[in-house]
């Protein structure tokens, strides 16, 4: 692996319009944020507030409107489409779900250089306290991050449990909503900030 | 070197990753358990060590040689069998014939096989003492249709057996049965263990935790932990867990 950081997402923007001819956007998603060491990241925010967008741009299966998302110094729109995944995973749910709008054919584009994803995007992973299965899932979490990897953590919080997994698994956390991307240091300060108040209602303690 | 090893298994269809990396290994005379929540990959794993998929990247080894891509036919006749989440049986024969069918010596014979099974005093013993080992010794000659769901997946156990393998697949084997159904199975599966290699795919958790000498945890494609069911459950999650309570 490249001296690199593992991801920058250099001035990067998402903008949805509302139509062809109605030019006025709908929906925008300003990012810009650098990562350069293996850690574990907490993503949380509304449905709807550009979360999946997020990860789908950092996979390259979303193209920005502007700026770039650069993997461990590969920028993601140039590397070739079928080796996209060994730089970043989008894991929807259970499945791992990527589906790139091919443009331009992959011998003009560039290899990707890794044989085992740089980056995993867990996206709303199913935790059920019954079956036990959620050690396992934060054991792996903290075996990719012990090998080198960068794991993200998408979660709309919709229980006590989920905050309580957040907590003990991640090291630092983006909050998503009103079309930013805000970083925060650890837990505490998340869940002290107004916004992410408001937006976890009853279960922010 | 273990009876059976899987090295750096990776199958994707189309866009989408199924397997990511899977390392797995299964020693001789133990049972080894594989399992994973709904999705996680774990049908299309076992379709990979059984020879149904050929994977991108990787390699399976069997007793020292490198089976990746043959057939399923050519692994079944190197001593693996598999039992299916779908059963295959011969609905309108009876157990025995079932069973007689399936052994070696009768395939060998052709099409008026199951006709002249009956003649032959040592294949009836053999596929008697095969029912009477999955249970059904007093069901030879039911029609497998009329058997109970349970009784039917142990006839399909019988059958796989039939082939005398040195590994038997078993691919979620409680998948549809009732607790006692589930509870006569571990019997069954308890009583197979030292007599064959055993790997089992399962939900149920507390079905494997009770039988296995070790678990793979598939997720994502991926195994996400490895162990002895005692390691495993030292996990505090699954000590709060219901399996954990059961201990």
């Amino acid at each position: 692996m490249s001296d690199a950081p593992l991801l920058a997402i250099e001035g990067v923007s998402k903008i949805y319009r509302r139509g062809l001819l109605n030019r006025t956007p709908a929906f925008q998603l300003d990012v810009d944020f650098r990562i350069d060491k293996p850690a574990i990241v907490g993503v949380m925010g509304p449905n709807g507030a550009g979360k999946t967008t997020l990860f789908e741009m950092i996979a390259g299966s979303n193209v920005p409107t502007r700026g770039r998302v650069m993997v461990a110094g590969h920028d993601m729109q140039r590397v070739r489409y079928g080796e996209r995944d060994r730089l970043a995973i989008h894991y929807h749910q259970s499945y791992q779900v990527r589906r790139f709008s091919r443009t331009r054919p992959d011998f003009v584009m560039e290899p990707a250089g890794s044989s085992y994803p740089v980056v995993h995007l867990f996206d709303e992973p199913q935790f059920n306290t019954q079956d036990g299965y959620i050690g396992f899932m934060l054991d792996f979490f903290r075996r990719l991050r012990s090998e080198r990897r960068l794991v993200f953590i998408c979660l709309h919080p919709t229980a006590a449990l989920h905050l309580e997994l957040l907590r003990e698994v991640c090291e630092r956390f983006f909050f998503v909503g009103d079309g930013q991307v805000r970083p925060f240091a650890d837990y505490g300060t998340i869940t002290a900030d107004p916004r992410v108040r408001n937006y976890l209602g009853a279960l922010a303690v | 070197m273990a009876l059976f090893e899987a090295h750096e298994l990776h199958l994707r269809f189309g866009d989408r990753v199924v397997l990511e990396d899977i390392s797995l290994s299964f020693e001789a005379g133990r049972l080894s358990g594989i399992m994973g929540p709904n999705g996680a990959g774990k049908t299309t794993c076992f379709n990979v060590l059984t020879g149904r998929y050929r994977p991108d990247r990787g390699r399976v080894l069997f007793d020292g040689a490198d089976i990746t891509g043959r057939s399923p036919q050519a692994i079944a006749r190197m001593g693996i069998a598999r039992s299916f989440q779908l059963m295959n049986l011969f609905d309108e024969f009876t157990a025995f014939e079932n069973v007689a069918i399936a052994l070696p010596q009768t395939r060998r014979r052709g099409a008026d096989a199951v006709g002249q099974a009956y003649g032959d005093a040592a294949l009836v013993a053999e596929a008697h003492d095969i029912l009477g080992t999955v249970g059904l010794g007093q069901r030879a000659d039911q029609i497998a249709k009329s058997l109970p769901y349970g009784e039917r997946r142990a006839l399909e156990i019988a059958v796989a057996l039939a082939c005398r393998p040195k590994l038997l697949f078993l691919d979620e084997p409680t998948a549809g049965l009732g607790s006692d159904g589930r509870a006569r199975l571990a019997d069954l599966v308890r009583r197979l263990k030292g007599q064959v290699t055993l790997v089992v795919i399962e939900h149920d958790m507390e079905f494997l935790f009770s039988l296995a000498d070790d678990i793979s945890v598939i997720h994502w494609g991926q195994v996400i932990a490895q162990g002895s069911p005692a390691e495993l459950r030292t996990n505090p999650w699954v000590k709060n867990s219901n399996l954990g309570k059961l201990a």
